[in-house]
């Protein structure tokens, strides 16, 4: 009541503030000539009654500012008059008001980006109700244990294998029998699928979900229906619930699109239903396109074994539930563990409860996050670089504050001898550096924004569109506004608290330019010590990131990737399986071949340098199997001439030749690694090796060894690969590409796609581009914490450089006197240079002593993110001392001619 | 005009609250009520009730309005308000409350202990 009445008349007075003035005015006029009057009326002489009545009333200016505090309104007035003042300050000064809100902007503008982008890969949530109590369904099992499967694995915290999928007749079986979980679904996301759409067809991702998914989840959508559980089952007539962004995009939001029949894969799906735009799925930061129930799967992605719905063993769908409330963590995992046993011992008999795949609950709130995994790290080092510029930030405006400070020392006394208190003079102070930090803060912001998605898609591959999104929303602007506020307190505390501490005495007695003692000259040292040393942290990590790009881009590959241009083809199995696949991949491979401009053309099931790789287990025929570890090879299926448009030398034996089909005994190249893993002492040539496992194991004979190239990532040693023909194959599933170019590839790419279109005219190229941006893409962490921490070097160095100058230029100045009296007793003018060079060298030594210290333990947080260089690496932290060294010296100079240009007389007249 | 008593602290609210609760009044009109009511016997710094009236409307327990006063000009008169005069019977009663602890306090004679 009270608070609403006063917030009333506050709101009255200020918003009329003049006619509020008017008003109290005429009010204490009318009170005066009111009680003059009747003074008059009592005898006294008009002259006598007017002077009586304003003494009795007292000061009327005085009355006028109590009856303002009244109102509170003098909190107001203050606060006005403050930045009023503050703004005239920085119009006074617009280097230093640039350099403030400039370095504040860069500053605050990076750690907003980078808080964007780690909100969208680690905090943002499912957008479904209550997605803290959702739980991913996981399993650790043992070495040993074989598990055939699709989908992601982890290292466990022991160490141990943790999976994340599961066979789906087990999902069935726990789904039915579970009381711990709201409900159980399953999922799996399925990517390249092949829409036709009105005769136009094109690549899209695909998520299939269990029946129960959409009631299970409490996902929304937002046009027809969802999937339902009537929908997964085999009789079912196929349908699909699409995207938001994918409605918007192929059907212009039109209601036509439902009730559409589109082609997946070749097979006829009617659209129901589009999802509400904020859900996506239950993969994180995936953005698939089309929702099917998966009992589409036997139609939609055949697998050649069979339908993936009814195997035991082939361990490929996602699990998903909500707990009950009230039901936690350990009693649900307990709960669970019996209910995922269960199927298993009857799938597994020979196999003890022990040796079983352990079930584990971990966060499901984000769906399936494989992005944390590869992200957490990276974005706390980016985290950590923005957080240091702002700070280096925040000590350098500390510092140019304080000088001002001191600067401004007289009238602080001025201003406390005519009564201002303290906390007065702090506010003003504060005011001051607030009003900086909010205008930097707003820059930033705005930089924030316009660049969230810039760091993002230097994550992620050039030629992809990007699946990370940085979304601005109230929780960036709070987190701006937050580090702004932090911002204004920390560099503006030293120079308020400074500024009461100012002698009134001294203050008003002596010239503005000798008052401060040697207090504000150390807190002004410290400060820039600290900033230097904070620099050359940064500047560490710059240098170590920097030779971490730099070795790995010059890391012999064993192949030569120049001129290649890569593109996949995925056509859907339902039209292209088993042997056909194989002579549409082969027809391609010659049809290209053929092609003007085009040097050699081969293919590979694998990519080379893309973070992806097959593996298996490989044994000389004439000895039994040994553990997996030991007999793990690399695998690779590749086109008769992989070896001569790769440059991958052969060593020893042949390459293959089109003659290495499905009709020729099966034939293998294995590299020099795999041929010493092998066959130790012994030639390789001629000699056969077999799969370890399987009823039948597949036998090659070794026609050749070729050099040890790098196959999924440049980081580690070649590993020991065998390659196979890809012809002998007896299913390939996805392929890619490699296409030698002559010198110009421009118009090779549009030639290419119009020979595969000359083939199906339905076969959409996918990930086209050319195997050097394929190695750089998977550079991109190397490249944006390198280019990052280099950027934020430079700007390091700059307000270092700024900081130094500032400071060194106060003393100076403050000891103008002191050296006149030096010059006088005969310094000369080069003594005088020295002796300020000297004074930077030792704080500058002193702030880099510390952050090579503090170096030494932060460096070895990233060792793992780095390649060829130790953490401790000399020339980067020597590096970063000598640069540091040279720019402080560099911005001392100005300062230091200075003084040496003393002139005695005029220093001591000054006096 | 016998000696005046200076005003206890806090009090001015509580006397100017009284006065408008007697009917609608301009600022020098309360200063005159109070020293009719008090018989003269309190002094009141003229000019410090102001702050206190822009304070009492500033909570909201009085209210104010131009009007025309007894010689045709204009002034501003002040009113109770409801909440106004919740917070006078409040005031009054506490203050009573504690004229009546004080007294019986200095009221005690040796005896009694």
């Amino acid at each position: 009541m009270t608070i609403a009445a006063r917030l009333r008349s506050w709101m009255r007075a200020t918003r009329n503030r003049s006619r509020m003035e008017g008003e109290m005015e005429q009010e204490l006029r009318f009170h005066v000539e009111s009680y003059a009057d009747d003074l008059i009326r009592q005898g006294v002489p008009r002259e006598e009654a007017m002077r009586r009545a304003r003494i009795e009333f007292g000061g009327i200016e005085t009355h006028k500012e109590e009856c303002r505090a009244s109102l509170g309104l003098r909190i107001w007035d203050e606060f006005s008059s403050d930045v009023r003042y503050a703004l005239r300050m920085m119009k006074h000064s617009p280097g230093f008001t640039a350099v403030a809100v400039l370095s504040l902007a860069l500053g605050i503008g990076a750690n907003t980006a980078i808080f964007t982008l780690a909100k969208a890969v680690l905090l943002k949530t499912m957008a479904v109700p209550h997605p803290e109590r959702l739980r991913l369904l996981t399993f650790s099992v043992k070495p040993e244990f074989n598990i055939n499967g699709w989908g992601n694995w982890f290292r466990g915290d022991g160490g141990e294998r943790v999976g994340t999928p599961f066979p789906y007749p087990v999902f069935r079986e726990m789904q039915q029998h579970q009381q711990v979980l709201e409900d159980l679904v399953a999922f799996k996301d399925v990517y390249k699928l092949t829409a036709t759409i009105n005769g136009e067809a094109e690549s899209v991702d695909g998520e299939l979900v269990s029946g129960n998914f959409y009631t299970g989840l409490g996902a929304r959508v937002i046009a027809g229906r969802a999937i339902s559980p009537a929908d997964d089952t085999v009789s079912a007539p196929a349908v699909a619930v699409i995207s938001d962004a994918y409605w918007a995009k192929r059907f212009g939001r039109s209601a036509d699109a439902l009730g559409k029949t589109i082609g997946v894969n070749r097979v006829p799906v009617t659209i129901v239903g589009v999802n509400a735009p904020e859900f996506a799925g239950a993969k994180a930061n995936a953005t698939p396109e089309l929702f099917l129930p998966i009992s589409l799967q036997p139609q939609v992605i055949p697998d050649r074994q069979g339908s993936l719905l009814s195997r035991d063993t082939f361990w490929w769908v996602l699990l998903l539930g909500r707990l009950k409330p009230g039901v936690t963590n350990e009693a649900a995992q307990e709960a669970l563990r019996a209910n995922f046993l269960n199927p298993l011992r009857a799938t597994y008999p020979g196999k003890g409860d022990k040796d079983l795949p352990r079930l584990l609950l971990g966060s499901g709130r984000r769906g399936l996050d494989m992005m944390k995994g590869q992200f957490s790290e990276p974005i706390y080092v980016l985290m950590g670089a923005a957080g240091l510029v702002l700070l280096i930030a925040c000590a350098n405006l500390a510092n140019l504050l304080l000088a001002r400070a001191s600067v401004r020392q007289r009238e602080m006394s001025v201003r406390m001898a005519m009564g201002a208190g303290r906390l007065r003079v702090m506010r003003q102070v504060f005011t001051e550096s607030m009003l900086l930090a909010l205008l930097g803060g707003s820059a930033g912001l705005a930089l924030g924004i316009a660049g969230q998605n810039i760091i993002p898609n230097r994550f992620e591959a050039s030629w992809r569109t990007s699946s990370i999104r940085g979304e601005f929303d109230w929780m960036v602007f709070a987190y701006a506004l937050g580090i702004t506020l932090a911002t204004g307190l920390l560099f503006g505390a030293a120079p308020a608290w400074r500024s009461t501490k100012a002698d009134l005495n001294t203050g008003l007695k002596e010239t503005g330019r000798m008052t401060a003692g040697s207090g504000r000259a150390l807190l002004g040292k410290s400060l820039v010590a600290f900033q230097v040393a904070l620099s050359v942290l940064l500047l560490a990590a710059a240098g170590l990131f920097l030779r971490t790009l730099v070795n790995l881009k010059s890391t012999a590959l064993g192949f030569n990737p120049e001129r290649i241009l890569l593109f996949q083809l995925d056509p859907p199995r339902t039209r292209y399986a088993g042997k056909q696949r194989t002579a549409l991949f082969q027809q391609i491979e010659e049809r290209v071949a053929t092609l003007a401009g085009v040097e050699a053309a081969t293919a590979s099931a694998e990519p080379l340098v893309a973070d992806s790789m097959g593996n298996g287990c490989y044994r000389p025929t004439d000895r039994p199997a040994r553990s997996n570890r030991e007999d793990m090879a690399y695998a690779n299926s590749v086109g008769s001439r992989f070896f001569e448009t790769l440059g991958m030398p052969i060593l020893y034996g042949r390459g293959f030749t089109s003659r290495d089909n499905q009709t020729a005994p099966k034939v293998a190249v294995i590299n020099q690694r795999l041929a010493r893993q092998l066959f130790p002492k012994t030639n390789a040539l001629g000699r056969s090796i077999a799969t370890c496992s399987g009823d039948t194991p597949a036998t090659f004979e070794v026609v050749g060894v070729s050099a040890d190239a790098k196959y999924d990532n440049i980081r580690e040693d070649a590993p020991p690969t065998i390659f196979v023909p890809y012809l002998q194959d007896d299913e390939p599933w996805s392929i890619t590409y490699e296409i030698k170019t002559a010198a110009s590839t421009a118009s090779v790419a549009a030639e290419v796609r119009e020979a595969v279109r000359s083939v199906d005219k339905d076969l959409p190229l996918l990930e086209v581009r050319m195997q050097t941006e394929q190695i750089d893409a998977t550079l991109s962490q190397e490249r944006v914490f390198a280019t990052l921490t280099g950027g934020f070097s430079i700007l390091a160095l700059t307000l270092a450089g700024i900081g130094i100058y500032g400071i060194m230029a106060y003393t100076v100045s403050r000891r103008t006197n002191e050296i006149g009296i030096r010059m006088a007793l005969g310094a000369q003018a080069r003594g005088v240079l020295a002796m300020v060079l000297k004074e930077t060298s030792v704080l500058s030594l002193m702030g880099v002593a510390l952050g090579i210290g503090a170096a030494l333990g932060v460096t070895r947080l990233v060792k793992s993110m780095l390649f060829g260089v130790k953490p401790d690496d000399p020339m980067s932290f020597v590096g970063a001392a000598g640069l540091l060294v040279i720019i402080a010296l560099a911005a001392a100079l100005i300062p230091a001619r200075r003084a040496a240009g003393v002139d005695p007389m005029q220093a001591l007249r000054h006096e | 005009m016998g000696k005046q008593a200076d005003l206890i602290q806090g009090t001015l609210d509580m006397l100017i609250l009284k006065a408008v609760s007697l009917g609608p009044l301009h600022g020098y009109g309360i200063l005159l009520r109070i020293q009719q009511i008090s018989k003269d016997r309190l002094e009141i710094q003229q000019g410090s009730l102001y702050p206190a009236l822009y304070r009492l409307e500033h909570q909201g327990w009085i209210a104010s309005e131009w009007g025309e006063s007894e010689n045709n000009r204009k002034a501003k008169y002040y009113r109770m308000t409801a909440a106004g005069r919740k917070q006078l019977q409040a005031e009054a009663a506490k203050w009573n409350r504690m004229a009546e602890i004080i007294g019986g306090i200095l009221e005690t004679v040796p005896e009694e202990l």
